[in-house]
Formats: C-alpha cells, sequence, structure tokens
C-alpha cells in the first residue's frame, strides 16, 4: 500500500467519523467541534489532492473563523437542548430515503469513472507547479478577474445584511 | 505571463449593476451624515439610480450579442432585457417599501441599499455565462434577500421567514454547486459554452455522472424558482417577509432565476439529452400550474394566497422553457416520434419562445408588485403579531373606502387571472401560443384550465371588495403618495401593455438573439 | 497515486451525509452546520477533478466557494440570532407558526 493510500483512509474514516458527530450530537457545541475536525481532515485531504492552497484556506477560513463565529453564537445563544435529536415526520422519513437513493446514484456512476492514472503526472514540471499559490495565484487574476470582483460585491452584501439584521430593532 | 485586456466594451454590460452598486453605497453613506427625520429622499434616490440602470440596460439591448470579460459574461439583449425588468421591480419596490416602512417608522438607507444590491445581482446573474460567476452573483441577490427578509424585527413572522428562505436557499445553492462540480469533472470546465462543446463526448464517455450533474443543477434551479415539487417554502417565506420585500421577491428575484436557468439549459440542455430536459420540464410545468392553483384555492389569506399563485405563474413561465426543448418535428401517424426526429426547438420557434417568457416576465413583474402593493397598503400595524392581518375581510367594502386602490388591485386580479384587456392575457398568450406552436397543445390546454381555475379565487378577492359591506369599525391606513404612485403607475402599464402591447413587444423580438445560439 | 474515484466517492458521501442532516436535525444552527458540510462536499469534488486533469480550474472554484460560504455564514448566522430573540429558541419545529 503506498503512503497516500494509507493516508487517504485515514483522512476518510476520520471525515465520515466527524461528520457523523456533527449529525448526532445533541449538543451544538459538540456538533461545531466535530465540524472543526472535519475540516481539518479535509484539509489533509486537499493536501494529498496537491491543492496546497485551498488547503490553507481551508484551516485558515473555514476552520479559523467561520467556526469561530459558530461557537460564539452558540454560546452567546447559551442554548440547551431538549426533545429527541432528531424529527421522523413521514416527509423526512422519505427525504432520507431520497438520499441514500441520490448516494446510490452518485457511488455508481462515480465507481465508472476510469481507474487509470491522469497522463499530465509524467510532466514533472507540471506537478512541481499545480496547486502552489503562485499558479492558483496567476491565474485567478489573470483570467477570473469576473466572478473575483462579484465575490468583492458579494462580501460587503454580506456585511451589510448581517449588521442588518443583527440590529435589535428596526 | 498573459495580462488580460479590456476594452471599454466589456465594461458596457455591468455598467447597470455597477450603477446600482454605486447607488447603494451613497444610500449607506447618506445614512451616516443624512439621518433626518424623513427618509423619502433615500426611496426617490433609489428609483433615481434603477431608472439610470434601467434606462442603460435598454441601451444595451440593442448591441449585437457577444461574450465580453473573458468569457465570463455575455452580452445579449435577453440578459439587457432582464435588467430592464428588474430595474422596474427595483424601483416600484422601493416606492411601495417608502409607504410601508414609513408607516412602521423602520426607513432606513440599509433597506433601499438591500434593494439595489439584490437588484444588482439580479443583473449580474442573467449575464453569467460561467458556473462560479452563476453561482456568486446568484449569492449576491440571496445574500441580500434573505436580509432582506428579516429586516423588521416586528413579532415573530420576519425572522422565521427569513430563516426559512435562508436554510432552503442556501441548501439549494449547495445542490447546485455539487452538480457543477460534477459537470466540472465530466467536461474540464465551468465556462457553459465550453461546458457545451465537451458535454457531448463526456455524455457517452459517462452518461450517469453527467445526468447526476444535470438533476443536480436543475434540482437547485427548481428549488429557486420555486417549482413543484421545491415549492413549499414559498407560501411561508412570501407571507412571512414584509409585504414590499415579497413583491420584489416574486417578480424581480423569480426573474433573475429563470433567466439563468434558461441560459444553463439552452447551452448544455441540447447536448446532453434535449428529450429528458423536454420531458422533465414538461413535467415540472404541470405540477407546478395544478398544485399552484389547488393549493391557493382555499386560501382566505390574500397574501397567502398571491404566494400560492406565484408557484402557479411560475409553472406557466416553465411551460414556456419546455417549448424551448420541444421536438421540431413528430410523426404525424403514430404521435410518437420518429427516430429521426431532431429534438430542440428550431431558431424562429425558439426566438418566439423566449420572447414569450420575457414578455411575462415583465407582466407579472408590473402586476404582482401591484397586488402586493396594495396588500401592503391596507396592513395595519397593529395586526402584525396576529395572524389576520391579510384576511379576505379586510378587503370588505374597499371599493367604498378606497376607491382607487380597490379599482388598482382588481385591475392586478384581472391580470393575474389572463383577462383580456390586461397585460397578463397578453403575457400567457404569447407564452402558450410559444408552447402550442412547439406542439406542446396538452401542456397549453392544461395551462388555459388551470388558470381559468385560478380566476375564481383571484375574483372572490373582487367581490369581497365591490359586493360585501365593509366591516364595522375597521380601519385602513392612511394613504402615502410614494405607494399610491407606484400602484397607478403599476395599473396603467397593466392596461397600456395589455392594450398596446406592440412597441415592447417588438423590442423584446430581440430577446431570442440569446448569446450562443 | 491513488485513482480519483476514492475521493470523489468520499465528497458522495460527505454531501449525503449532509443532505441528511439538513433533512433530520432539529437545531437551526446543526442544520447550518450540516449546509457547510454539502458545500464542503463539493469542494472535495472540484479539487478531486482538478487533479485528475491537471487543472486551476477547480482550485478557483474551491477558493470562491470558501468566499461564498463565509459570506453565507455572516448572514445566516445573524438570522439565527434575530430569530433566537424573536423566539427564544433555535428548534426548527418551535420556530414554525404559520398556517398552511
Amino acid at each position: 500500500m503506498s503512503a497516500e493510500l494509507v493516508l487517504f483512509w485515514v483522512f476518510a474514516a476520520a471525515i465520515v467519523a466527524s461528520a457523523g458527530g456533527v449529525i448526532i450530537a445533541r449538543n451544538a457545541i459538540a456538533s461545531a467541534m466535530s465540524l472543526v475536525a472535519c475540516f481539518f481532515f479535509l484539509a489533509g485531504i486537499y493536501v494529498l489532492l496537491w491543492a496546497h492552497t485551498i488547503a490553507a484556506l481551508q484551516v485558515l477560513v473555514y476552520a479559523g473563523a467561520i467556526m469561530v463565529l459558530f461557537l460564539f453564537v452558540i454560546m452567546l445563544l447559551s442554548l440547551t437542548e431538549s426533545g429527541p435529536v432528531a424529527q421522523l415526520s413521514p416527509s423526512r422519513i422519505l427525504g432520507a430515503v431520497g438520499t441514500a437513493g441520490l448516494l446510490a446514484a452518485l457511488v455508481g456512476a462515480l465507481l465508472r469513472l476510469p481507474k487509470t492514472l491522469p497522463t499530465w503526472v509524467s510532466d514533472t514540471a507540471q506537478v512541481q507547479r499545480f496547486g502552489t499559490i503562485k499558479e492558483v495565484g496567476q491565474v485567478m487574476y489573470t483570467q477570473w478577474l469576473f466572478p473575483f470582483e462579484a465575490v468583492s460585491l458579494l462580501l460587503l452584501v454580506a456585511i451589510v445584511g448581517a449588521v442588518v439584521v443583527a440590529k435589535p430593532r428596526i | 505571463m498573459n495580462t488580460p485586456s479590456f476594452g471599454l466594451d466589456d465594461f458596457l454590460p455591468v455598467l447597470p449593476a455597477a450603477i446600482l452598486t454605486a447607488g447603494a453605497i451613497l444610500l449607506l453613506v447618506s445614512e451616516v451624515f443624512l439621518g433626518s427625520a424623513t427618509r423619502t429622499y433615500q426611496a426617490l434616490l433609489a428609483v433615481v439610480t434603477s431608472v439610470a440602470a434601467g434606462a442603460l440596460a435598454f441601451s444595451n439591448a440593442f448591441l449585437p450579442a457577444h461574450a465580453v470579460l473573458q468569457g465570463y459574461a455575455v452580452l445579449d439583449p435577453f440578459s439587457s432585457f432582464t435588467t430592464v425588468v428588474v430595474c422596474l421591480g427595483t424601483g416600484l419596490g422601493a416606492l411601495l417599501g417608502a409607504g410601508f416602512l414609513k408607516h412602521r417608522n423602520a426607513e432606513r438607507g440599509e433597506f433601499y441599499a438591500l434593494l439595489l444590491f439584490a437588484a444588482a445581482g439580479m443583473s449580474l446573474l442573467a449575464m453569467s455565462a460561467e458556473f462560479i460567476t452563476l453561482f456568486v452573483n446568484l449569492e449576491v441577490l440571496s445574500v441580500s434577500t434573505y436580509a432582506l427578509t428579516a429586516y423588521l424585527r416586528r413579532g415573530p413572522r420576519p425572522s422565521e421567514a427569513g430563516f426559512k428562505y435562508f436554510i432552503l436557499g442556501a441548501f439549494a445553492a449547495a445542490l447546485l454547486l455539487y452538480g457543477a462540480a460534477l459537470l466540472y469533472g465530466a467536461t474540464g470546465t465551468t465556462h457553459l459554452s465550453e461546458m457545451a462543446a465537451g458535454l457531448g463526448a463526456a455524455a457517452k464517455a459517462q452518461p450517469a455522472l453527467v445526468a447526476c450533474g444535470f438533476f443536480l443543477v436543475g434540482a437547485g434551479f427548481a428549488f429557486k424558482v420555486a417549482a413543484v415539487p421545491f415549492h413549499m417554502w414559498t407560501p411561508d417565506v412570501y407571507e412571512g417577509a414584509p409585504t414590499p420585500v415579497t413583491a420584489v421577491m416574486s417578480a424581480g428575484v423569480k426573474a433573475a432565476a429563470f433567466v439563468a436557468l434558461v441560459r444553463v439549459f439552452l447551452f448544455l440542455g441540447p447536448v446532453f439529452d434535449p428529450e429528458v430536459v423536454f420531458v422533465i420540464f414538461s413535467a415540472l410545468a404541470a405540477a407546478t400550474m395544478v398544485v399552484g392553483n389547488l393549493l391557493a384555492i382555499p386560501q382566505r389569506n390574500v397574501k397567502r394566497m398571491l404566494a400560492y399563485s406565484s408557484v402557479a405563474h411560475a409553472g406557466y413561465l416553465l411551460s414556456g422553457v419546455a417549448a424551448l426543448f420541444a421536438p421540431a418535428t413528430v410523426a404525424p401517424k403514430s404521435g410518437v416520434l420518429s427516430a429521426s426526429a431532431t429534438w430542440g426547438a428550431d431558431s424562429a420557434l425558439r426566438g418566439e419562445a423566449l420572447k414569450g417568457l420575457l414578455f411575462y416576465l415583465l407582466a407579472y413583474t408590473v402586476t404582482s408588485l401591484g397586488s402586493f402593493g396594495v396588500v401592503g397598503a391596507l396592513e395595519r400595524r397593529e395586526d402584525e403579531t396576529k395572524g389576520n392581518a391579510w384576511d379576505l375581510d379586510r378587503f370588505s367594502g374597499l371599493a367604498q373606502r378606497r376607491p382607487f386602490q380597490a379599482a388598482a388591485m382588481a385591475v392586478f386580479l384581472l391580470s393575474l387571472g389572463g383577462i383580456p384587456p390586461t397585460v397578463g392575457f397578453m403575457a400567457k398568450l404569447l407564452v402558450f401560443r410559444a408552447a402550442v406552436d412547439a406542439g406542446l397543445v396538452g401542456l397549453a390546454v392544461l395551462g388555459v384550465l388551470s388558470s381559468a381555475a385560478g380566476v375564481y379565487y383571484y375574483l372572490r378577492v373582487v367581490v369581497y371588495m365591490y359586493m360585501r359591506p365593509a366591516v364595522e369599525g375597521m380601519q385602513t391606513p392612511e394613504r402615502q403618495w410614494t405607494t399610491e404612485f407606484a400602484l397607478a403607475a403599476s395599473a396603467l402599464a397593466v392596461v397600456g401593455l395589455g392594450l398596446l402591447p406592440g412597441s415592447v413587444s417588438d423590442w423584446l423580438s430581440r430577446a431570442g438573439l440569446i448569446f450562443g445560439q | 497515486m491513488i485513482a480519483t474515484s476514492n475521493y470523489l466517492i468520499l465528497a458522495a458521501v460527505l454531501f449525503c451525509m449532509g443532505m441528511l442532516g439538513v433533512l433530520i436535525r432539529r437545531n437551526a444552527l446543526v442544520v447550518f452546520m450540516c449546509i457547510e458540510l454539502m458545500l464542503n462536499a463539493a469542494n472535495l469534488t472540484f479539487l478531486a477533478f482538478a487533479r485528475e486533469r491537471g487543472d486551476a480550474t477547480g482550485h478557483i472554484s474551491a477558493f470562491f466557494i470558501i468566499a461564498v460560504a463565509a459570506a453565507e455564514a455572516a448572514v445566516g448566522l445573524a438570522i439565527v440570532i434575530s430569530v433566537f430573540r424573536a423566539r427564544g429558541t433555535v428548534n426548527i419545529e418551535e420556530i414554525q407558526t404559520m398556517k398552511h
């Protein structure tokens, strides 16, 4: 077994376990901590996928900033959980069955993908460059200008929206 | 390293959105420096901004269709006319919002700023030609609408509506995104035009992967346009949101989502499997028309009734979308398709269908804004926490108390029901004619029948307004000139476009000139 | 280098787990976290296909999705706070009041 395969299974098992923790934990804080763990292990998977830049961002932005926001809100509201964790009405059971069906369809489709190694991997120079900040940044700032500006608009809108909604009274 | 080069031409299509954004920022700044007691000037500023943006978009609509901004956006009459419709809706929405908020001492620059941000998002969404760009612009529009829905903090309803809208909107966005990721995997690109070029080969090599991607993207869009069976959130969100916001949601948000849906599926549908796309859109259209109308019939709550009616209208629009993918030739004898039948309407039919869709969006924008505007004008502040603010009884004897509002409401309801001489009739005529020309006779008949059922619940409100005596002690909120002006303008547009659709419908014929077709 | 389909199936499992959580959980905050799981599954899919093809598009898509998730989180959490202020709970069943 290659090192990649071992690491993949370690991270994959940890991701599935921590995602399961998010879904079944009774306490919202436990869910949030499981989610942080899940994001960390995902960052590990991203490194295996040679996406170093995104792995760093995953830890900084997702696990660092977004999850702190979540935890902050949970603490602020000091939630106490009562009653069952999940609600099982007929429509929700139908939804769960639909989810299982979707999973089966997806796995069926993905198993049929070719297992051969991509040809571009033989180009060592390209492999060296792939996923680095330099390459991602170059492509982003020379080609993806319009979506980049749209994201800046989105962040402005989100700031204004959050301030408006969180005001105690309008 | 190649640096990108832009010409002035590249920025022309995004200029309306830039004007809207600039107006929004100006409004935010005005809140800091000019926090005076009356803020009507803010509504007027929002109106001026949307008129300016709309006028610019209108002049763009007569330019030839071409890709701009390195292929991430397109400038075509289809997207430009959508921006015009969106700006019209935003301007009217701001006027309606002014009266509504003034009555509640809740006028703030942020409200109008968020309206303009949402309009900018809609305009950008209509021109996006790449999946990630489309997704980001969809989020610009969604995030501002989430905030607007939860804008008022009077009673539990707005926050409940905001929360539901947020959860389902984010869920739909995740479905759309995952579908886009699968399609990226199949084709190696997120640009719609390149994806269309590579999809044929990909669909042969990996049919299941491409089908999953299509299904998820379609489900995401179906949530956004509130098609049955993804419509469950609509009545609660529409009821709970502040009424002017509901009006903008039902008009502008829906228009932008429909246009994005049409663009994505016009690029990708014919390459993937037009037959499947056609069958799915026809089924969605039929289910949405029938279920929307059936659910609206028992409603005594007028705001909720209009919410279900907006679901039904999404169904009529979807039948226009289905017409885009109809089989071009049908085997004459057996009625089933011959093996040689080519799927996908020819360009003349497609032009008619696109024109019908845009005319319908325009008609629904003025009509829906007007009808929600009257509902909002009759809402009393004291009733907000109770559930009966929009009961049919509130409309009893409105003709005596407020003859102008009653007359305007009657015009809007007739238009929603599709009765001549209103614009609603012309719009239904165009969409259903496109459907019939494309061979979708059954769908068109179903549409006519279900809109006939719709006439029942629309006319019931008219009966209450004109034939029932007013309930004792029922007070109507004082009149606001901004609201009256918006209602008069919408009513005028509803009747005017219904009687003389000529020039507008000629302009909209250019909408058939959609990029890449 | 192991086959990309391993990563893709992991992403599909993660996506469906998130979807299941959205459908069955009662706590509004946890439902929101499950949506984050779904977005991460989309990210993982983009990155896995990016390596398969040696193409930076998937990386940039993931970059934008993280930004969008941050924007959504800001507004979404503000809405959860306003729900809590109005109701004193974030339980989805108790939030529902509107009649059908």
